[in-house]
């Protein structure tokens, strides 16, 4: 017994409705050592920073800090216990100065009520310094900053609430190469300093490069908790995926047409010189981590971000990415954000379905309500959609029926192309299945389909081709009768390197 | 038990924000009517109060596109108040004839809610401070142009029937009042624009990806706003028969009153033309009944109008704490 016990998390669970996210994971954290915590989408990862930093509430189970029982109350009590976390989305005061965030809530005063400037930038310039970070103008407002500062400014405040744990969610996933180099620089300070830190990534070299322990969930459960010594890249991944009950998927479409999508060079802010083609008939699994750029290709060939270079190329003619030309050219995006920006949810299920074609049920610009509402009423039925009438507002809907009027008002429509982006994220599993029958029998009819997703189940069960994405490029394009979970994660995760 | 209570307050708050002004309205016209011993139902007096809901009431057509869509256009009394400077200008000081001085002030009126959604969509200015803006620009130019002095004169007869002819028994603003609200009735549930005001309004930018060009919607909202805030100017000069720089400012505080009373809300996406037209004539029954009680002092009409929009204010408020 080396080194003392930091944390120890001991049978810790968690439920959401319909997914258990934690299943009595047990744990220890030992002091001073940087603990790596890996698993797949899913794995309970985040829900369980969420309880260590009180921004969630374990159902049971107990955890000791310091070898004293841990029972924050929000988030504040985890702050106050020495337990900063440092998210992928900042906790930043955007419009506030450098010095008025790191020092937030502890100003230094002389006369009760007025902030001592003075000794305010002192005090932030001295932090700064012990991070090697002297170069950022304590004056400037946050928003100035890069992504990597954004980051030192969040550690420097943890630094000055003399935090002893720190939590770290994915902090490389926005950094280029140097940046990350510096940040693992001040991560040696801190580790000098005697501070803990948990550390969650996708990337497995990083996790070899500074890790002393790491633990594996998956679906939930505590998997492995071993010395970095004694793991692999390979018996990681074979952690993380486990041996799952395959699923049962429908039959892919064997006859695949024409050409239908090219797509040459494009580049935006979040991925660089992404090509490929399309065919008819066809299902390609984009997949990739979070940050890894899946996402925004999706959008962008939809024209829901901004394009810097390329070309796409719909049935030989120049395209151009706007949401009303893509959909004019027989493109249309089933975007991942359901709620916000799949349906409108005060607009009744009708008008939902019927909106992106109602020129085809207007004449002179007249809508032909009968008209409206049989289109509308064709979809309900077709896709199962249980709503107590055509003017139920959407907002009242289950995830799941809302995500089939995001569907269906694109197959009233009448699309050749389908950009599926997330379609199961939080839906129940019979919802599922029927979205997986629904995207195999738009290929069936020839329709192509591009599926954003991070679920390697439904890349597997489903993609005739899988394009694997890291960092913001193509990292690998796949077989999808023939790859495995294996194989995209090690691409995905750049264990090949 | 407790459950089916607590469902039946929710309806009953539902009920109260969406009619709420209804009901008041109805109980004020009961009121009137007893202490007028039926005076104030008289056919005379109920098409005064009709007709002085025209020019508000059709402005408010406008102002509510705007509203629908989540925001506000302030510049549409100023517009209208320009737009009464043009036709009567065009028709004293140019001798125009009368169809083409109501082209021209029409035009004008479209022109101001062109740019003022030029600014607001494509320049990204927040609306409420881009018509701001222009809401001063407009009184400039109708004062540059007038010097303060008020444009009258027997030329400006040929549009006062506008205001003060009646076909039948029905007064022609009565009848232009019915039939703004008729199209507009007919544009907002029946067209596609209106589908597209709607879904804009609710969520613009689900409605932009569903190939709705979201940017065009709001620039024909603005130019309708305009355009009806021309119509209201012209009728404007028609009932006072002159124009004046100034007799814009006071149709603001009314316009945006009946807009919100009438339920639009002011976070778009909801509400119902038609009930803006029962707000129009509500708020004028209100100086209406006023007058006939005896208690003319405009002070007093004020604190009533003031109180009127924080009431309406709060109900809406109320769908949002319940809902």
């Amino acid at each position: 017994m080396a080194a003392d016990v930091k944390l120890a998390i001991n049978k810790v669970s968690k439920g959401f409705p319909g997914v258990q996210a934690l299943d009595s994971v047990s744990f220890e954290i030992k002091s001073g050592h940087l603990h790596a915590l890996v698993g797949e989408n899913g794995a309970g990862k985040s829900t369980l920073i969420k309880i260590l930093a009180a921004a969630a509430q374990r159902d049971s189970g107990h955890i000791l800090l310091d070898g004293v029982p841990y029972n924050p109350r929000n988030p504040r009590d985890a702050f106050a216990a020495g337990i900063s976390t440092i998210y992928q989305e900042f906790n930043l005061l955007l419009t506030r100065s450098v010095m008025s965030n790191v020092m937030l809530g502890k100003e230094p005063r002389r006369i009760p009520g007025i902030v001592d400037f003075k000794a305010m930038s002192l005090k932030t310039e001295e932090i700064l310094a012990t991070l090697k970070a002297g170069h950022i103008d304590v004056t400037a407002p946050v928003e100035e900053l890069t992504v990597s500062e954004k980051q030192l400014v969040e550690i420097a405040r943890a630094l000055l609430n003399e935090a002893t744990l720190f939590i770290m969610d994915e902090p490389t996933a926005a950094l280029n190469r140097q940046e990350v180099n510096a940040l693992f620089e001040v991560i040696a300070v801190l580790k000098a300093r005697g501070a803990t830190i948990l550390y969650v990534s996708h990337r497995l070299e990083e996790i070899f490069q500074l890790a002393d322990t790491v633990t594996v969930l998956r679906d939930g459960a505590h998997i492995r908790t071993a010395p970095i010594g004694e793991v692999t890249a390979d018996s990681l991944i074979t952690d993380m995926i486990g041996h799952r009950l395959e699923a049962v998927f429908p039959e892919r479409n064997p006859s695949l047409g024409e050409e239908i999508l090219r797509v040459e060079g494009l580049s935006t802010s979040a991925f660089t010189d992404v090509s490929f083609a399309l065919r008819a008939g066809e299902v390609l699994a984009v997949t990739g981590v979070g940050g890894s750029g899946k996402t925004e290709l999706g959008k962008a060939l939809f024209g829901d971000f901004p394009i810097r270079a390329g070309q796409i190329t719909v049935n030989g003619e120049a395209f151009r990415a706007d949401p009303s030309s893509a959909i004019a050219a027989g493109v249309i995006c089933v975007p991942e954000d359901r709620k916000v920006e799949g349906v409108i949810q005060n607009l009744d299920v009708k008008r939902n379905i019927s909106l992106a074609m109602l020129g085809r049920v207007a004449r002179l610009g007249v809508i032909n309500r009968a008209a409206e509402r049989a289109v509308a009423g064709a979809q309900v039925r077709d896709l199962g959609i249980k709503t107590p009438s055509l003017a139920q507002e959407v907002g009242n809907l289950s995830g799941g029926n809302q995500q089939k009027v995001a569907l269906g008002k694109w197959l009233a429509a009448g699309a050749r192309v389908f950009i599926l982006m997330e379609p199961t994220q939080g839906i129940d599993v019979g919802v599922k299945f029927e979205v997986y029958e629904l995207a195999a029998r738009l290929s069936r009819k020839g329709a192509a389909i591009i599926l954003i997703s991070s679920e390697l189940p439904e890349v597997l069960g489903l993609a005739h081709r899988v394009l694997v994405m890291r960092s913001g490029a193509l990292a690998a394009e796949l077989d999808g009768l023939t790859t495995d979970a294996e194989e995209i994660l090690r691409h995905a995760l750049g264990a090949d390197q | 038990m407790n459950k089916s209570l607590s469902l039946d307050r929710r309806k009953i708050v539902y009920f109260i924000s969406d009619n709420g002004f209804i009901v008041i309205f109805l109980l004020w016209c009961l009121f009137l009517t007893i202490r007028t011993e039926g005076h104030f139902l008289s056919g005379g007096n109920l098409s005064t109060v009709l007709r002085q809901a025209t020019i508000i009431g059709i402005v408010a057509i406008g102002e509510s596109l705007i509203v629908f869509l989540g925001s506000m256009d302030v510049s549409v009394a100023s517009n209208l108040g320009l737009c009464a400077v043009v036709v009567a200008a065009c028709l004293v000081d140019y001798s125009l004839p009368p169809l083409v001085a109501v082209l021209i002030a029409l035009g004008v009126g479209a022109l101001v809610g062109l740019v003022n959604g030029l600014l607001s969509t494509f320049v990204g200015i927040n609306p409420i401070i881009a018509t701001l803006g222009m809401m001063i620009i407009l009184d400039g130019l109708g004062l540059n142009y007038t010097g303060g002095r008020t444009i009258s004169g027997p030329e400006i007869d040929p549009i006062e029937f506008l205001y003060l002819d009646k076909v039948g028994p029905a007064p022609v603003p009565v009848i232009l009042l019915f039939v703004a609200y008729a199209v507009a009735y007919f544009v907002m549930h029946h067209t596609m624009f209106g589908a597209h005001i709607y879904a804009t309004g609710s969520n613009e930018k689900a409605t932009w990806l569903s190939g709705i060009k979201t940017r065009r919607v709001r620039m024909y909202a603005f130019i309708l706003s305009g355009l009806m805030a021309g119509f209201g100017g012209i009728v404007a000069a028609a009932r006072r028969g002159s124009a004046s720089a100034a007799m814009g400012g006071d149709f603001l505080f009314p316009i945006l009153t009946i807009v919100i009373l009438g339920g639009i809300s002011l976070s778009g996406g909801r509400g119902h033309i038609l009930k803006v037209l029962v707000a129009a004539v509500f708020l004028m029954s209100i100086n209406n009944g006023l007058i006939l009680l005896g208690s003319v002092e405009i002070e007093k009409q004020r604190v009533l109008s003031g109180a009127i929009l924080i009431v309406a204010l709060s109900l809406d408020r109320l769908r949002h704490m319940v809902g």
